[in-house]
């Protein structure tokens, strides 16, 4: 993992610690998103990556108790969603030449993906 | 000539054929190489066995005729009138879905690079639609993902880690440089459409395998995908990468044990794909010997 991790893209961090902060949907300390981020990055980073992303106004923080805390600016990324939508909303044929994550699927298949999911659960618990 | 120039036509079908059945198990990344590389070949030939059945119409144009220097001397005609008319018809349509389809494609890419940062490598739209793409590259840019905080909240940090290694790996592969190449094989030859669909699915499958060596954990790598899919049922009209259940067939080969290496499974393609050689180097010579007769 680490020589993997040494080798990655610049922005990739920060793409993981806006992954973050956008998925917690409230301010976060760095030592927050340090444990949110998992174990790999150093708390030393993570700070470095908020402050950069800060410099780049593409998070906002405050002063909270010793630290800061912060969150992700709203209107870039809303008007990322309007522009995305314009592009993809509707057009099937468009998301056809697209490499996207989720696969779409039909009722059967979304209750055969639902035990599928239950076992994938089941046994990374175990 | 004349049995050799349809037979590129015909060729098209055993690669279909074998598609589905190499994409459906074994390591993604060979099968998806080798599939691309012989879709473009088959349907180069193809259409190069068109261009030849339809260029010998041009032996009835009048002013060809004229500079004839033996008019008593019966010219060979290889290919009947209305054959030759039905090629070129069939030529006509290959350019305008081949136009389309990289028309398609460049302006998807083109709207979906200009949302967001130019420099960013990851763009974040605040949309509830769980979704993650990766938006290629031009020379001049890096290519990119894009996520939606729908996606972003739907996962835990854990199943985070495996969407953006999984999208990291389409842009760090090139993955659109093979659906490119099959999408406009398909275009040309549309007996090749079921061939980009598998080449399709098995760059998913690839990502999906780079993702779960990446964050080491496949049950973990399965359960993001069905999760992200089952979020993403509700979307209508949405075309499926290889007919019903992709993601299915994606969970399931997450929970069998990593595919491992079977080259013999490539190696009917790629003897195809000299067989195509071979007969389009016959129907080359005969054409030249033919057009040589004309003139």
């Amino acid at each position: 993992m680490t020589t993997k991790d040494g080798r990655r893209a610049p922005g990739t961090l920060e793409a993981s610690v806006m992954a973050v902060l956008w998925a917690a949907g409230r301010p976060m300390s760095a030592t927050e998103v340090q444990q949110e981020v998992g174990g790999e990055l150093a708390y030393n980073t993570v700070q470095t990556i908020l402050i950069r992303l800060h410099e780049k106004k593409t998070v906002e923080r405050r002063r909270a108790g010793r630290g800061h805390v912060y969150w992700p600016v709203e209107d870039e990324s809303t008007a990322a969603a309007s522009q995305m939508r314009a592009a993809l909303a509707n057009r099937p044929d468009r998301h056809a030449v697209l490499q996207r994550f989720a696969a779409s699927l039909d009722e059967s298949d979304a209750d055969l993906l639902r035990q599928l999911l239950g076992v994938a659960e089941r046994k990374r618990g175990a | 000539m004349r049995l050799a120039v349809y037979l590129p036509l015909l060729l098209a079908l055993p690669l279909t054929l074998a598609a589905r059945p190499m994409a459906a198990r074994g390591r993604p990344g060979p099968a998806a190489w080798t599939l691309s590389a012989v879709a473009l070949l088959a349907a180069a030939c193809s259409t190069w066995s068109l261009v030849v059945l339809a260029l010998t119409l041009l032996d009835d144009v009048p002013p060809l005729s004229a500079l004839d220097n033996h008019p008593a001397i019966e010219l060979p005609e290889p290919v009947p009138g209305p054959v030759a008319l039905v090629a070129a018809v069939l030529l006509l349509g290959a350019a305008v879905r081949v136009f389309r389809a990289v028309r398609l494609r460049i302006t998807t890419f083109r709207d979906l690079r200009a949302v967001g940062a130019p420099d960013e490598a990851m763009v974040v739209a605040d949309w509830s639609e769980p979704m993650a793409v990766a938006v290629p590259g031009t020379i001049r840019r890096r290519g990119r993902l894009l996520v939606t905080t729908g996606i972003l909240k739907l996962l835990d940090a854990d199943e985070r880690r495996v969407v953006l290694a999984h999208e990291r790996a389409h842009l760090e592969r090139g993955h659109h440089r093979l659906t490119a190449a099959t999408a406009v094989a398909a275009a040309l030859n549309p007996l090749l459409i079921p061939v980009r669909d598998a080449v399709g699915y098995l760059v998913e499958r690839w990502a999906d395998e780079d993702a779960a060596a990446e964050v080491g954990d496949r049950r973990l790598t399965a359960q993001a995908v069905a999760r992200a899919s089952l979020a993403a049922t509700t979307r209508p009209g949405t075309v499926l990468g290889i007919g019903g259940g992709v993601a299915v067939q994606r969970v399931r080969a997450l929970l069998d044990p990593p595919p491992t290496g079977s080259r013999r499974r490539l190696i009917a393609p790629v003897a195809l794909g000299v067989v195509l050689l071979a007969v389009v180097t016959v129907i080359t010579v005969e054409f030249v010997a033919l057009a040589q007769a004309w003139i």
